[in-house]
């Protein structure tokens, strides 16, 4: 008993950088249907602009007090800077033309736009994993039976309020609300005065910045890295999105932690290898019986 | 379109053949000698680069003193390098395709290489077909030489082998590192392997090894490709309290990552083992960082450095090759392609100074017997193993120094 709960720990700090990652997906998708295959590399980007703010930083190894917290905030502050700034010339480059072509083309252009980062990347820190500064003190958190590494709060914590400050944003301000519009009908949404281009460079601005943040963490987290991390890690998050229901945000938090959790507990309780085969055949069940996912909700089809 | 490119090449040879003994007095055509191949395929980009690009150095340093003392008939030996990793890491369908352009250039009599079991068995059928020899310097995979698997990658000619290898096999490899285990006193493992040819067949044959010699296997877990979070893996192989982990894989499948992990979740005085996968130096303790202590590993190769036969080899290696690393397999590479250019070397002589075919070049290299390498006597079996195989037990001592432990020859 004791060993499933400190595997939900396990679970729910992957789950944590999935949401993370899910957050770009879905917001990417609800404002114009495209899935931005390259939003997994945009993650990898940021661990690199962390590794790179670092070593402007010169920080190799554990800082303690106000200067931890300063180094963190200015860290992730410029990965999630660079990042959001990548996404919005991302979109701008490969996806705006595109935009009223057939579905296919920009899907194409995104795949193009993930090997072209992977590259970059691959070119900036070369192909073998780098190492990424041990940043923190890691003390163990003692709550009952369950031991909680200090990262696995960062991570979860960090999670969770992206998340609620997002919601917030969206559902509270008025660009969330040009947003929401936009990701309704684009053309009405013109006609009542929004700027969709603005509005769209906006929500690839979030949603890589988000991306970016993620980045910063899983560096922290798990103390390497690799130019090819995203691949899989987007395949994770795109999934954990449509789970929940592609384009809302708490559905791809809900799905980014339930799947952190069901690969943690199928190692747990079967095996390590069998961990994609269990996420991917809930995937299927939770999308026959609700195609639009957990917490989708079903939109009048667009004309 | 292969065969085509083959029939191509082979007349253009052949051709080129005629014109030379028309057109030339049988003298004459010796000292014009010409250009022989080996082609070197390894991985040579990426996290394995660490690998393979010290194991390529090795041929180019027999080739180039090959050619210094002079090859008879006048020839000049040449290497051919083509890089097997895609994404940084190796691939076998990039290692089938190398393969297929050696095939192809009719001036390649042979090749070094593959390094990695699996690229291996995607090459195999490819070099079965040709007739063209390849030696490995270190593929360690038993299914490449013996049994049902070898039989399944020489479809095309059943009866004859293109395959050979200077270094042990898996088996072997597993059993030493069993008695290795037993006496560091570990007497129950959590094995975990990568899921490749190499890492699932050798951490096999520890797991055995280690059950029949008295330990207990608590738990055998594969991991999956691009995997990066090993914690909960890792939590559940620290519930059965292991006195180790043993990592049938390569660090750039994981190896250093699942090390790393251990730290994480609290297992940070647990030895790690694991066979020539990780013997990778540099890149292993980068990526393992304050966990690349404790670990032990075994290479299926002599420490170059500590061999008395190898001490020429050691030298000219640091001489030629200023500020790169002798690698663990650098020495078993150099002596495959010595045994490639003798069995050349030989033909040419056979035949009165003719550029010698493939098919010579293979009957040499199989009827090879005693030859005098920096690795001991070089031979082989009728499957293509050597008959003086040699393990290495090391682990990284401080600074990630690769330390020798112990020598071992296998009987």
């Amino acid at each position: 008993m004791d060993l499933l709960l400190q595997q939900l720990v396990n679970g729910l700090s992957l789950g944590g950088i999935y949401a993370l990652i899910a957050l770009g997906y879905t917001m990417v998708y609800g404002i114009i249907e495209l899935i931005n295959f390259a939003h997994g590399d945009v993650y990898t980007l940021g661990t690199f602009v962390s590794l790179a703010v670092l070593g402007l930083l010169g920080v190799t190894g554990v800082v303690t007090g106000p200067l931890l917290i300063a180094t963190v905030v200015v860290t992730m502050l410029a990965a999630m800077i660079a990042c959001g700034l990548a996404g919005v010339v991302i979109e701008r480059l490969a996806y705006r033309r595109l935009r009223n072509a057939p579905r296919l083309a920009p899907l194409i252009t995104a795949i193009g736009m993930s090997f072209i980062l992977e590259n970059v990347m691959q070119y900036w820190r070369g192909p073998s994993p780098v190492p990424f500064p041990d940043l923190m003190p890691n003390p163990d958190v003692h709550l009952g039976v369950v031991t909680i590494a200090a990262k696995q709060i960062l991570v979860i914590v960090l999670a969770i309020a992206m998340m609620v400050l997002l919601r917030l944003f969206v559902y509270r301000t008025k660009l969330g609300k040009a947003m929401r519009a936009t990701a309704q009908d684009r053309e009405a949404a013109q006609l009542m005065g929004i700027d969709i281009n603005t509005t769209i460079a906006l929500t690839f601005l979030i949603g890589s910045a988000l991306a970016g943040a993620a980045g910063f963490v899983s560096g922290v987290y798990y103390g390497s890295t690799w130019f090819f991390n995203g691949f899989s890690a987007g395949l994770k998050a795109f999934t954990a999105a449509v789970l929940g229901g592609i384009g809302n945000l708490a559905g791809a938090m809900l799905g980014g932690f339930l799947i952190g959790l069901i690969e943690a507990l199928t190692t747990q309780l079967i095996s390590d290898q069998w961990s994609n085969v269990v996420v991917f055949s809930v995937l299927v069940l939770v999308l026959i019986f609700r195609p639009s996912g957990l917490l989708g909700e079903t939109l009048p089809a667009k004309v | 379109m292969r065969f085509e490119s083959i029939a191509r090449a082979a007349s253009a040879g052949m051709l080129v053949a005629l014109l030379t003994a028309t057109l030339l007095p049988p003298g004459a055509a010796n000292a014009a000698g010409g250009t022989i191949k080996i082609g070197i395929d390894f991985p040579l980009s990426g996290a394995d680069a660490a690998d393979g690009g010290p194991a390529a150095n090795g041929v180019i340093l027999a080739v180039e003193q090959a050619n210094k003392r002079g090859v008879p008939g006048g020839y000049t030996f040449e290497t051919s390098e083509l890089d097997d990793a895609v994404q940084g890491k190796h691939d076998p369908a990039a290692g089938a395709q190398n393969v297929k352009t050696f095939i192809a250039d009719s001036a390649v009599l042979s090749m070094v290489g593959p390094f990695n079991s699996n690229v291996a068995k995607s090459e195999i059928p490819l070099t079965n077909d040709a007739g063209l020899v390849q030696i490995s310097p270190s593929n360690t995979n038993d299914g490449l030489t013996v049994g049902d698997d070898a039989k399944k990658l020489r479809e095309a000619h059943p009866d004859v082998n293109s395959y050979f290898r200077v270094c042990t096999r898996d088996s072997r490899q597993g059993a030493a590192l069993a008695a290795f285990a037993k006496k560091l006193g570990y007497k129950q493992m959590f094995v975990i392997d990568d899921n490749e040819t190499y890492g699932k067949g050798l951490a096999d044959s520890f797991a055995a090894a280690f059950a029949a010699g008295g330990g207990k296997v608590l738990g055998h877990e594969h991991i999956t490709a691009n995997q990066q979070d090993f914690k909960s893996l890792l939590t559940k192989a620290k519930s059965t309290s292991p006195d180790a982990v043993f990592y049938g894989g390569t660090t750039s499948t994981g190896g250093a990552l699942v090390r790393r992990q251990m730290g994480d979740v609290g297992m940070t005085a647990v030895p790690y083992m694991g066979g020539d996968g990780i013997s990778d130096g540099d890149v292993f303790v980068t990526g393992a960082g304050a966990m690349a202590k404790n670990v032990y590993f075994s290479i299926a190769a002599p420490d170059a450095e500590k061999l008395p036969s190898a001490k020429p080899f050691v030298a000219a290696y640091k001489a030629r090759f200023k500020g790169a690393s002798l690698g663990a397999y650098s020495a078993n590479a150099y002596s495959a392609a010595l045994v490639e250019i003798a069995a050349i070397e030989k033909a040419i002589k056979d035949d009165g100074g003719k550029m010698p075919t493939r098919a010579e070049v293979l009957k040499n290299v199989a009827a090879t017997r005693d030859l005098d390498t920096p690795i001991g006597k070089i031979g082989f079996d009728a499957n293509g193993d050597t008959t003086a195989p040699l393990l290495t037990l090391q682990t990284y001592g401080p600074g990630g120094k690769i330390v020798t432990i112990d020598q071992i020859v296998l009987k």
